[in-house]
């Protein structure tokens, strides 16, 4: 097994940014034929393909366009690429390189599920995807492939860019439609579910960018030629965008059900010269930690991951070799988490604060003993007490780099400097 | 109508509601801070937490509807464990400096902290540093270290008062309640956010400092600043009052009431009151008791009735008081020149939309009811006339007890001072009236909370009242003035204070002058 390049076939050559050089590989061929269908029809190819959402959570992408009411009442279609979890960027390659792939996966995405309306909710950050998407889409509009009347086949779609402020929190469907409101970006309380009441209260449907790209390849090619790739229960291929102390980082699109291990050492040429591969976060920096031992039983797809205890998350695959101190590499998580908590939730506000200055003490010097359990009290006490899974997604590497590390843990109290770089936190950054 | 099962008890609900209305039906205590019954859910404290049996885990209960069958448990080890970290998290970047906070005696976490949190505290971490002493508004003023961000505040003014001047700013534990740049909290129910606070972040700046809640009684009773007739608790000591809050009524006033109904503590204090009357003859003036003055005054009267004689009334008084006046002037002397003194006709009839209206009086309903009764339909043209030509000859008049709302009074303190006699009913001071030359009886008159009566609102509602205590002593209300007025006796024992209740409360607290601290008082005005 190596890559199989259902969406990333043509990413290498520049013209396929265009809409000349995405019609030349066969692009917006499917939008016709899609357009001739039913949508129940649609929605059901998809539900047959199996494909789940790509964007972290793994939900049946058919199933969750299946909650929309059927009263014909107006709704929304939003594509996901705030994509702010540490470690991920595999929405941006889409975005930079095949901006059409996704119109054409939202086009028919939309009709679908019957909606006039949607937004691609973009983290301000990516300045260059959101240029690359503003001339598509201008591209598309001359083109008559959005606007009135799509292809003479009656059907109406807009779609805008909206740029976020940069927030992670943003990523979360709920809180993406608060920003989108023009609120502050936070978690909505569920239910009501956004497919119920979403986007200025209207039913909503929220797709990352990868699965509204997955659409189109599963309405040209059909549900089972694109469940002949993955597993059973994880069907089709996915991105992986990979970081850290590999040869070469990068995104890698592979079936689901690949084995982790070959995925460092065939396609990112392995770890860097005369290093061990120490450990692997394998789904964006909440997923939690596997050790270099359970990443040689690990496969790439949602049932593998979770029978070891951690998730496929977006699929952010972040390497760490034997030279990275564990300790420090949390302390990074936590403040992150702590930065990027939304302040809502008290266990989430206080909690991932509160890991952040248990985790400096240590980092500091100033570290207690008990303070190794008190990160997994605290941790615990996090997680599934909130609106969101943010709180779980700091609780979760704490616990888990804690329990699989302890020792460089508790070295590190008791010597106030790292076990693996024998220096101390001030010598580390400074 | 689900039933559910709640701490072992059978529960059965209107449908819709959610676990934790459905606890406070059945009487269960539950943990919560953001959860208010007129606000939306937020769902964010994450303390009311509750166990629902075939749910590994434990889910929250403000946002969670009861459906039929549902096993509910608040008391189990999962749930007190739940609650407790929760409470942790509330404490780790509060400050636990209780004795010095405004709110402590009624604050939510000091009771959560008693039910909870009797154990040893994990945080060796410095705390995060927030904003203190932030000037909100005109009224209210923020403490934001002490805030839990339960955001009920923020709610309020976009649900309620729909002003929309607060926001949560920042992320994480730097999050703080705020107001939007150049937009201060400074609308007509801004104290609102100051009650639901469950902390001590959000404090009045009238009340803030000036005493502790634990020196104080309270009482209900019914706003007697406009209209509406708001349920509301009056707080008081031997000190005098110092503040009113909204006491929930669907009918009425919902959670709610307006800042201007806030202020009516203050007309009822000594050190507004009229606390003797005042009789002014061709000497000058001469200090009596109440009860003294109104006699003095009924030897005039008796050789003054028929139409020389008026009655001027304020809608401030009750029911049952201008029944009682109004019939002694009717049956004992013969006059139905009875008018209705209206204090600000261009705005009488206006409404805010939510609770605050253009009439001033508690109980216009009431004196319209009683006029009508006995057929008074005597017109202030009638009576102006009356003074200008002399047929009037004598006026009695029972004042506003709250003068603030009546932006005529000296205008009209100038056209019945015309009058010979000039008998003048009224709870608080006033320089328009201590002015006057001629003759003139100021007999001091009590204010809502002295005594027992009833209201009726703008929208017909009868609303009855308890005494709550007494303030001065002698005063008089409408009904015991009137007795007098006609000559009568009342049946009230003599003792050094000759006018006292016979039916005072047990609790009842005599109020002193107030001993001002001036430091105290200096922090409470920032």
């Amino acid at each position: 097994m190596a890559e199989v390049k259902i969406l990333t076939e043509f990413y290498h050559l520049p013209e396929y940014q265009t809409l000349a050089g995405y019609k030349a590989k066969g692009g917006y061929e499917t939008l016709p034929k899609a357009l001739k269908m039913q949508p129940q029809q649609i929605i059901d190819e998809v539900k047959a393909s199996g494909l789940r959402g790509r964007g972290g959570a793994g939900f049946p992408t058919g199933m969750k366009w299946g909650f929309l009411p059927k009263n014909g009442e107006p709704r929304y279609l939003l594509c996901n690429a705030d994509e702010g979890e540490p470690g991920t960027f595999k929405d941006r390659m889409m975005m930079e390189r095949a901006p059409h792939q996704l119109i054409e996966g939202m086009i028919i995405s939309a009709f679908a599920i019957g909606s006039n309306k949607g937004y691609i909710y973009v983290r301000g950050e990516y300045v260059y995807p959101i240029e690359c998407l503003y001339k598509a889409i201008k591209e598309a509009y001359a083109a008559g492939l959005l606007g009135k009347n799509i292809l003479g086949s009656g059907f109406d779609f807009d779609l805008d860019v909206y740029r976020g402020a940069g927030a992670y929190i943003c990523g979360e469907e709920t809180g993406m439609i608060s920003s989108l409101e023009g609120l502050k970006g936070q978690p909505k309380l569920k239910p009501p579910f956004p497919a119920v009441q979403g986007y200025l209260r209207k039913p909503t449907i929220v797709n990352n960018v990868e699965t509204l790209a997955a659409v189109t390849y599963i309405i040209k090619d059909g549900a089972q030629t694109y469940r002949k790739h993955g597993t059973e229960k994880s069907a089709g291929t996915k991105l992986f965008s990979v970081s850290g102390n590999v040869m070469k980082p990068g995104n890698y699109e592979v079936p689901l059900g690949y084995p982790l291990m070959d995925l460092i050492m065939k396609e990112c040429g392995g770890m860097k010269p005369g290093r061990r591969l120490k450990a692997i976060i394998p789904g964006g920096s909440s997923a939690p930690v596997l050790t270099a031992e359970e990443v040689a039983k690990a496969n790439l797809d949602y049932e593998s991951l979770a029978g070891l205890g951690t998730m496929l998350g977006s699929g952010a695959v972040i390497v760490m070799d034997d030279s990275q101190c564990m300790v420090d590499m949390l302390g990074v998580l936590t403040h992150f988490y702590a930065h990027e908590s939304c302040g809502q939730c008290t266990p989430c506000r206080e909690g991932t604060g509160w890991l952040d200055k248990i985790l400096h003490s240590i980092l500091e010097g100033r570290g207690r003993l008990q303070d190794i359990d008190l990160l997994i009290k605290v941790a615990d006490n996090m997680k599934g007490k909130t609106i969101c899974a943010l709180s779980d997604a700091a609780a979760l590497p704490v616990l888990s780099f804690v329990t699989k590390f302890r020792d460089e843990f508790e070295f590190y109290v008791r010597e106030g400097r790292s076990k693996v770089k024998g220096t101390t936190y001030a010598e580390m950054h400074h | 109508m689900p039933k559910c099962t709640i701490n072992g008890k059978e529960v059965e609900v209107k449908e819709g509601t959610s676990i934790i209305e459905a606890m406070q039906q059945s009487g269960d205590r539950i943990a919560h801070y953001c959860w208010h019954p007129g606000l939306s859910v937020a769902g964010v404290c994450r303390l009311c937490m509750v166990e629902i049996e075939g749910n590994p885990r434990v889910q929250i209960a403000c946002n969670t509807m009861v459906t039929e069958g549902m096993k509910i448990n608040n008391t189990s080890e999962k749930v007190r464990d739940a609650v407790k970290w929760g409470l942790d998290f509330h404490l780790i970047n509060h400050p636990l400096d209780c004795p010095i906070c405004d709110q402590a005696g009624e604050c939510g976490l000091q009771d959560q902290y008693m039910e909870y949190g009797k154990y040893d505290p994990e945080m060796a971490e410095h705390k995060q540093k927030k904003h203190k002493v932030v000037d909100l508004g005109p009224t209210v003023v923020l403490d934001s270290e002490r805030c839990i961000l339960c955001s009920r505040c923020v709610r309020f003014t976009e649900e309620v008062s729909k002003t929309n001047e607060l926001g949560l700013f920042n992320r994480g534990d730097r999050t703080e309640i705020g107001t939007h740049d150049g937009m201060p909290l400074d609308n007509k129910y801004s104290l609102n956010t100051v009650d639901i606070c469950p902390v001590g972040a959000l404090t009045s700046k009238d009340f803030r400092f000036r005493q502790r809640v634990w020196y104080l009684k309270d009482a209900e009773t019914i706003c007697n600043g406009c209209s509406t007739g708001c349920n509301v608790k009056v707080y008081y000591n031997k000190e005098g009052f110092f503040r009113v809050k909204p006491v929930y009524n669907e009918k009425v006033n919902g959670y709610w009431m307006c800042d201007e109904g806030r202020d009516i503590y203050k007309f009822v204090n000594r050190e507004h009151r009229l606390l003797k009357a005042q009789v002014r003859n061709a000497s000058g003036w001469t200090e009596m008791t109440a009860g003294a003055a109104a006699k003095n005054a009924s030897e005039v009267l008796k050789n003054t009735s028929g139409d020389s004689l008026a009655l001027v009334l304020t809608a401030q008084y009750t029911v049952e008081e201008f029944d009682a006046i109004v019939s002694t002037f009717v049956n004992e002397f013969k006059t139905k020149k009875v008018f209705f003194w209206i204090n600000n006709k261009e705005t009488f009839d206006s409404f805010d939309g939510l609770l605050l209206r253009g009439d001033k009086n508690p109980n216009t309903k009431g004196l319209l009811k009683v006029l009508e009764k006995h057929g008074i339909t005597a017109t202030w043209a009638d009576l102006s006339q009356g003074i200008a030509s002399g047929s009037i000859k004598t006026v009695v008049v029972a004042g506003p007890e709250n003068q603030v709302v009546f932006p005529d009074f000296a205008e009209r303190v100038k056209e019945l001072s015309k009058a010979h006699n000039l008998i003048w009913l009224q709870a608080g001071k006033n320089d328009a009236l201590m002015a006057l030359a001629g003759n003139v009886w100021l007999i001091p008159t009590k204010t809502f909370v002295e005594k027992d009566g009833t209201f009726i609102n703008q929208a017909g509602l009868e609303q009855k009242f308890k005494k709550v205590t007494t303030v001065v002593s002698e005063a008089l209300t409408l009904t015991e003035a009137a007795l007098l007025l006609a000559g009568k006796n009342l049946a009230i024992p003599t003792t050094a204070q000759p006018f006292m209740p016979t039916n005072q409360r047990a609790d009842q607290v005599e109020l002193e002058a107030r001993k001002k601290n001036e430091f105290v008082f200096r922090r409470g005005s920032l």
